[in-house]
This record gives C-alpha cells, sequence and structure tokens, in this order.
C-alpha cells in the first residue's frame, strides 16, 4: 500500500497559478512520469508531494495516509518518507559517498551496517567509492550516488525531479538504465519530472501531460503518443503533420487520400494527425500516394528528416522520418503513402497557419 | 482562513521566528529604553537639547563625515577587490589581509594616530580620512564575495556584444554588484553617524561628542537621550530608504549548469600602477596607526623606562580581559545573529525583513547613549547584571551583532537550499538538517562572524568605559588611558597587542568571510 494520490491539488505564487487542480494516482511499485515544459507546474507539484511547499487546496496522501490537505494537515518532509533526487543530485559536498548514502539511516546503521553497500549495489556503483568525495565522481555516478541515497532508508515512494539533467546523451541512457533497474528492485513506487518527451516515455509506465497547471491526459506511453488527447498535446509529445479532411465512419478524406482513423468512428471536418514515421516516401513521379516534391534533408544519424512540400493545392510542407532518407535527393518529385492508422481531432476553425508548420492552409 | 493561516505557519517555522523575534527586541531594547527616557525628561528637555544651534551643528559635522568618507569607502572598497579577486596581481592572499586589516585595527588607534600628523589632520580631514580608511574594508569583503560569486559567462557576454573591458566593469558587473556595495556603505554610513571611538584623539566634534558632552558635563541622561532622538530618526529613514533603493532586486545566479572557474584579467602594463595605488590605500590605512606605534616605541627607548616598564605589568591581564570579553561577545553576537540570518536567505518576507532591520537599530544610538540605556534597565530590572562583567559582553553582542548578521548572511547565501532540503527528505527535522548539513558547511562564515565581534568589541572604548566592572581594565581602556594623558610611550606596548590582534584577525577575515567549507581538495 504505497501508492500515491492527490486529489484537487491547486497552488497559486500571487495571481501566477501554478498548479489549477491536479489529480493524480501512481499505482504502487509503478513509475510515473510526469511531462511538462517549463513553468508548467511540474516541479511545484513534486515539491508539493514532498512537503517543501504548501498547497493551496487539494490533498495528497501516501499509501492511504493523508500528509497534505491544506488548511488541517501538513505532515513536514522529514516525516514522509519519500525518496528524493533533486536536480544536479544535491550530495552533501563535506561527506563521503558511504556517509552520504548513510545520512537518513537510523543512527544504529549509519557506521554499522550493510544498508550502505547494499544501496551501492542496487545502482549498480563499485563499493570502492564509498571513500570517495562527491566533486571526486563523474556527473553519472553523483546521480547514482543520491538515487542510492534515497533508496537507502527504503522509501515506499521515490520522486525524481529532472534526474538526468546536464548528463551527456551517453551518460544519460546509461543512467536512465540503472535507475530503472535500482527502482524496479526496490520496489519502489515512482514519480519522475522532466521537460524531455523521449525520457518520459522510455521511462514512465505511465506519462502524465502538465499543461497550464493541469494534466490534460495520464496514458501509457503508447497510447499518449500514438492517440494523443488533443492537437497541441499531439505536437508536445512529438512531430506531428497535420492536415484538414472529412472524417466518414472509420475512415477520413484528405490529402494523402483515404486512411483509416484510429478510435471512434466520427463524421464530418476533422484535422487529421499523422506522425512523420508514418509517410513513406516512394522514389516514383508516378504511381500510388500523394505527388511531392523534395525540398531538403536533415541528417541525424539513426535517422534522416525529409522535408517536403505537396505537389497540389496550397503546397503543404510535410516532414517524414526516414532510415535513410529513402535515397532521395533535394528537388526529386517522390510519392507519398501513410501507413497505419491516423488520429482525428474536431477542426479549429482558427487560422490555420497558427496551427504550426505542418498544417494545411484550406483552401475555401 | 485556516488556509492562510496554515500557510504562513508553513512558510517560517514558528521556533525560528520566535528565536529572531527575542533576538531583535534585545537588540532594540536600549532604542526603547532611550526613547522611554527622552519622554520622562519631557518636551522642555528635548526641546532646549534639540534646538541648540551647536547641536544642529554638530549633527551637521556627523552628516558631512558620513557623506564624504562612505563614497571614498565604496571606491577603495570596489577597486581592491576587483584588483585582488579578477586581476593577475601578484601576492594577491597578502594584498587581501593588508586590505582587511584597517577594520580589525581599534579606531581610537586609529585615531590617535591621525592626530600626531598636526592640527590638520584633527578636523574634518581626519575625521572623514579615519571612516574612509578605517571602513572601506566593509565594502571590500561584501564585493569580493559577490564578484567570486558573478557568472563569467556574463562578462563575456558582455564582451561579445561589443563592449570593452572598461565598458563591460561599469555596464555588466558593477550593476551586479550593486546590493553589496549599497549594504556595504549603508553599515558605513550609519556607523559614521554615531561614531564615537574614531574621533577620541581628534580636536573634531560630532554628534555623539555632543551627546558625550550632555552626559559628562550636565549628567543630564534625559537630554543626551533627547539627543539620540535624532540619530535613531535618521538610522530609522536610512534603513527603510537602503530597503527601498535595493527594492525585490535579486542578483544571484539564474542560469543553471556547471559554472567555469572566474577567469582573472591580465594587469600586464598596469601592474606597476595598480601596485602603487594599492601601497596608498595600505600606507595611509594601515601604515600610520603602524608608523605612530613604531614611534612611539623608539621614543619610549629614549624616555625613562619606568613609566613603560611599569606598565608592563598591566599588559598580561588587560589582554586576558580584552580577550575574555571578546570571546563572550563574539558566542553571545553569533547567537543573536544566527536565526535572523538564516531568516532572511531562506525565508524571506515582510515579517523577515522588519526583523531584520530591527537587528541594524543597534547603529541608532551612539555607544555611549546605548551603554547608558543597558546600565539603566539593569538598575531598574536586573539589578544582578548591574555593573556586571555579563552586561558588558551582553552590550558589545547586541552593539556589533549586525556584523555577524552579514557575514552569516554572505555565507548562507551561497548554501543550495537543494542540500537542506535532501536533508529533510532523508528524514532529519529542520534543527537536525542545520546541525548536519548547514553548519559544517558554513563553518568559514561563523569564524568569520566570531571574528568580526570579536575585533570589533576589542576595539570600542565608549560602551567598555560604561559598562565595565570597577575593577577591570582591558587594552583599550589602558590605552586611552595613557593616550590621554599623552603618555604615547607607556600606551604603545597596548597598542601593539591589539595591532597584533588585528593582523590576525584581518587574516581569518580575508580567508573565511562569505565561503563555505573548501571540498575541492582534500
Amino acid at each position: 500500500m504505497a501508492d500515491l494520490e492527490c486529489r484537487d491539488l491547486r497552488r497559486a505564487y500571487g495571481e501566477h497559478v501554478v498548479l489549477a487542480g491536479v489529480n493524480l494516482t501512481v499505482p504502487e511499485g509503478t513509475l510515473t512520469a510526469i511531462l511538462g515544459s517549463s513553468g508548467s507546474g511540474k516541479t511545484t507539484l513534486l515539491r508539493i508531494v514532498i512537503g517543501f511547499v504548501a498547497a493551496d487546496g487539494g490533498t495528497v496522501s501516501i499509501g492511504g495516509t493523508l500528509v497534505t490537505d491544506s488548511g488541517s494537515v501538513h505532515v513536514p518532509p522529514d516525516r514522509r518518507a519519500i525518496g528524493y533526487v533533486a536536480q544536479e543530485g544535491a550530495l552533501f559536498p563535506h561527506l563521503t559517498v558511504a556517509q552520504n548514502v548513510a545520512f537518513g539511516l537510523p543512527r544504529a546503521e549509519r557506521k554499522h551496517g550493510s544498508r550502505v553497500g547494499e544501496a551501492l549495489d542496487l545502482v549498480g556503483l563499485d563499493r570502492r567509492h564509498a571513500d570517495r568525495r562527491p566533486h571526486e565522481l563523474s556527473g553519472g555516478e553523483q546521480r547514482r550516488v543520491a538515487l542510492a541515497r534515497a533508496l537507502a532508508p527504503r522509501p515506499a515512494l521515490v520522486l525524481l525531479d529532472e534526474p538526468f539533467s546536464g548528463l551527456d546523451a551517453a551518460l544519460r541512457g546509461e543512467t536512465r538504465a540503472a535507475v530503472l533497474d535500482a527502482l524496479a528492485a526496490a520496489g519502489a513506487t515512482a514519480v519522475l519530472v522532466t521537460h524531455d518527451q523521449a525520457e518520459a516515455l522510455s521511462m514512465g509506465r505511465e506519462v502524465a501531460v502538465l499543461r497550464d497547471g493541469q494534466l490534460v491526459q495520464t496514458a501509457a506511453p503508447d497510447t499518449l503518443y500514438r492517440a494523443p488527447a488533443d492537437l497541441d498535446l499531439a505536437r508536445f509529445v512529438g512531430d506531428a503533420v497535420v492536415v484538414s479532411g472529412e472524417a466518414r465512419g472509420g475512415t477520413v478524406v484528405c490529402t494523402f487520400g483515404t486512411l483509416h482513423v484510429r478510435g471512434e468512428a466520427v463524421m464530418g471536418p476533422v484535422d487529421v494527425m499523422i506522425r512523420p514515421e508514418q509517410i513513406r516516401v516512394e522514389r516514383t513521379a508516378v504511381g500510388a500516394g500523394v505527388a511531392a516534391r523534395v525540398v531538403g534533408l536533415s541528417f541525424y544519424g539513426a535517422e534522416t528528416i525529409v522535408h517536403l512540400e505537396l505537389a497540389e493545392g496550397p503546397r503543404t510542407a510535410v516532414n517524414a522520418r526516414t532510415f535513410d532518407g529513402a535515397g532521395a535527393a533535394a528537388g526529386e518529385e517522390v510519392r507519398l503513402l501513410v501507413n497505419g492508422p491516423v488520429v482525428t481531432y474536431p477542426a479549429t476553425d482558427s487560422k490555420p497557419d497558427e496551427r504550426g508548420e505542418a498544417a494545411t492552409p484550406t483552401a475555401s | 482562513m485556516r488556509r492562510r493561516s496554515a500557510r504562513r505557519r508553513f512558510s517560517t517555522p514558528g521556533g525560528l521566528l520566535a528565536a529572531c523575534l527575542v533576538a531583535a527586541l534585545l537588540v532594540a531594547a536600549p532604542v526603547v529604553v532611550t526613547v522611554v527616557q527622552a519622554a520622562q525628561g519631557g518636551f522642555s528637555v528635548a526641546g532646549t537639547a534639540i534646538g541648540s544651534t551647536s547641536t544642529l551643528t554638530l549633527l551637521l559635522h556627523s552628516i558631512e563625515v558620513a557623506a564624504a568618507a562612505t563614497p571614498i569607502c565604496a571606491v577603495i572598497g570596489v577597486g581592491t577587490a576587483w584588483f585582488v579577486e579578477r586581476t593577475t596581481l601578484p601576492a594577491r592572499r597578502l594584498w587581501a589581509v593588508l586590505v582587511v586589516a584597517p577594520l580589525t585595527i581599534p579606531p581610537f588607534v586609529t585615531s590617535y594616530a591621525w592626530a600626531n600628523f598636526g592640527p590638520s589632520f584633527q578636523g574634518f580631514v581626519g575625521a572623514a580620512g579615519i571612516i574612509a580608511f578605517s571602513y572601506y574594508p566593509i565594502v571590500f569583503l561584501l564585493v569580493a564575495v559577490a564578484l567570486r560569486g558573478l557568472d563569467p559567462a556574463l562578462e563575456e557576454t558582455g564582451r561579445s556584444l561589443g563592449l570593452s573591458g572598461r565598458g563591460t566593469f561599469f555596464r555588466v558587473v558593477l550593476p551586479q554588484l550593486r546590493p553589496a556595495i549599497y549594504g556595504g556603505m549603508l553599515l558605513i554610513v550609519l556607523d559614521a553617524l554615531v561614531e564615537f571611538d574614531a574621533f577620541v584623539g581628534l580636536k573634531f566634534q560630532t554628534f555623539s561628542f555632543d551627546v558625550y558632552a550632555q552626559y559628562q558635563l550636565g549628567f543630564s541622561t534625559s537630554g543626551a537621550a533627547a539627543l539620540s532622538l535624532a540619530s535613531i530618526a535618521l538610522c530609522v529613514v536610512l534603513l527603510f530608504g537602503e530597503a527601498r533603493l535595493r527594492g525585490h532586486a535579486n542578483y544571484t545566479r539564474v542560469s543553471q549548469g556547471a559554472r567555469r572557474l572566474v577567469s582573472r584579467y591580465e594587469l600586464g602594463r598596469a601592474t606597476v600602477p595598480v601596485i602603487v595605488a594599492m601601497a596608498a590605500v595600505v600606507a595611509i590605512s594601515v601604515g600610520i596607526p603602524v608608523g605612530m606605534l613604531v614611534r612611539w616605541f623608539v621614543e619610549s627607548s629614549h624616555a625613562a623606562l619606568s613609566s613603560a616598564g611599569g606598565n608592563l605589568t598591566y599588559l598580561l591581564p588587560a589582554t586576558l580581559t580584552s580577550v575574555e570579553i571578546g570571546v563572550a561577545a563574539a558566542v553571545l553576537g553569533l547567537l543573536l545573529a544566527l536565526p535572523i540570518a538564516v531568516a532572511a536567505v531562506r525565508h524571506r518576507g515582510p515579517v523577515v525583513t522588519v526583523l531584520e532591520r530591527t537587528m541594524y537599530l543597534s547603529f541608532a544610538l551612539p555607544d555611549l547613549v546605548g551603554a547608558i540605556a543597558l546600565a539603566y534597565l539593569a538598575s531598574h530590572w536586573l539589578h544582578v547584571l548591574y555593573g556586571s562583567f555579563v552586561l558588558l559582553v551582553f552590550a558589545e553582542a547586541i552593539l556589533f551583532a549586525p556584523f555577524a548578521v552579514v557575514a552569516l548572511r554572505a555565507t548562507f547565501g551561497q548554501l543550495e537550499r537543494s542540500l537542506e532540503e535532501s536533508a529533510r527528505s532523508l528524514g532529519s527535522g529542520p534543527l537536525a538538517s542545520f546541525w548536519r548539513v548547514t553548519l559544517p558547511l558554513a563553518r568559514p562564515g561563523l569564524v568569520a562572524a566570531l571574528v568580526l565581534v570579536f575585533t570589533f568589541t576589542l576595539g570600542d572604548l565608549s560602551t567598555t568605559q560604561v559598562l565595565l566592572p570597577v575593577n577591570l581594565y582591558t587594552l583599550g581602556t589602558e590605552f586611552y588611558a595613557n593616550s590621554s594623558t599623552v603618555a604615547f610611550a607607556a600606551a604603545a606596548p597596548f597598542a601593539a597587542v591589539l595591532i597584533a590582534l588585528a593582523v590576525g584577525a584581518a587574516y581569518l577575515l580575508m580567508s573565511r568571510f562569505g565561503t563555505v567549507r573548501a571540498l575541492t581538495s582534500r
């Protein structure tokens, strides 16, 4: 019984509303990633859960125990038994690694006891590091020590505040894996706060997206990515190609032809959201699909983004994510096909150019 | 309503607030007593005392000295700090000690030294000069901390936007130093307005002299108290004026990520002129008192040994008494300053700001008046303390506690909040977190605070003279007793011990002020 439950959390700084009624449930033993752009209130949410910031309204309970109820209950942070990994780690610079890890243990266990070694093993850190000082460790090692320190007292809930910020890509991947393994081994319930989509999608059993002080969608990563609740969300969790179309039950008719729709069947004018990796580039001027011209290529190593312009109509810009750029060159005439089902949203009547670079300027 | 009260309780811990309140009340006690005394004297006494033309003239003298000396302090303080912290000036640590030393040399020693230069130095020039060259290290210490905290990327950005080195200094660096400079200048102005010890050797009369005369000649406590109303009013105006001036300025580093080491500017051809300028500052501020001391020693070796030799038997007891008072006052001053400093750094808000500013009310009274107020308080309410060692220690502690607050804030400001929060999340309560994390890291700041209160207590004359238990004598009182009777040779040994202690203190201050425990090397 160590699930986290937040009900209608509200917090404002003066006139500025940071959290406007957040409801969040994190099931026992799972990791939920809270994804939000900077200023979305995600750190405030974390700080309310741990007790560094008071809520204006709402409740927080951990494992069924009420720890925050605005106005009546405020359990101080040191009595919540929450493991906390701050940004940059926040290791105590005057203590060794072992002393850092032992910090939260009962006095008797600090010097004698196997817990420090166990915690270091848990995060995959060599026990030889125990006598070192934090500044003698690399960035990734520091984050692992911070996690070991948070896990040592066996907290039921662990909060991680952008735990991988400032690490380079290779170290980031490695440290992420170590953190996931350690959390799984400890069986702890965890909340991770991040602004990095890939990090949230790859680490969370569930991902909750915080926008303007509210959780707009809480879902499994693939659901969130493939069927986001609204168009803004679709653009936030990944790149999106958006064109307008006409829904006809299970299908939609748009520039790309007739496509299958994911989810409920609707009728009428819609916006069609296609992920760039769904678009297949065929190096032929005639045949199936819609005609387009290659404008340019962006090479990222593992993938290549092909920038395209539709040949007919208002020359809509479209990006396709490909393995190798489909061998196409700038200026080449190609045809585009769409793989898999697409997502539709009720058509927005706002001016199309406000919808982003890939939106379709409607002809009417 | 419930929600509101819950949030307030949460934002500043009750225990901390209570400790701040006690400290502020203790520091404000002499001011309250003085106001009450002035009121008891009635409007006629107050009116006569304040209304006399001489009072106005003398108050004006004090204001003129403060106005002349404070800008000089700012310029010297910022300049020396820049050269020591940010350039390739040779022997920087030595320069730092020499530049800080004038603050720790007792002002009355400096005063007699300047007076020795002749009549022209015994007037306004001497008074303003002594203040300027004794107190600029306050600006130096605060600005040095601010300079160490600057993000080098800001200067680099300034240069990349086409500013010259000089332009970068004035448009990028200086604006960021503003809070440190204003803070230092405020302390100096407040101190200069009620300064008395630094002028004992001069013939220049200031506001404190007037108060002294009221008390000494007329034995009029209420007259002295009434006069002090003027300095109280001035002090309050300045305290809140500076708060307005500073406003919500927040110049702490905004950007995140690892910070590179601050680069130092090559002095190159400017090395010699800079060294000459630094040497000139040191020659005036340290050279004059030390030079005087040497001269007195030389003269004493020519003079009959009896006068000097006789006094040497007093040297050891005087030193011991001075150190005892200094250490006790430093510990007490630190305890008074700690809660306020923690609250000011970690729990800023209107209540904390008022309490913090209240600490500076110890500058509102001429030392003499504050001491008399405490004696009065003790004689009426706590007779056990009257004429006791404890009362003197208490008086010194509250007098110099604001400097301890400044020193502690400078260090606490360097500590990241996330360290304390991590400790809290690991199950340590607020006090345990402070004890296990904040204090160990802030140790240099604690040392700096102790040293400041210790040396100021050592260099205090007015308060000591009023409250010193009858059978005791200190380095300061012995020096003064001999100097005022022109027995300079006899005074020299006491001054020598004071200056030796001052140099040690300067070293500790230079290396500890505004720093956290160094952990980059084992």
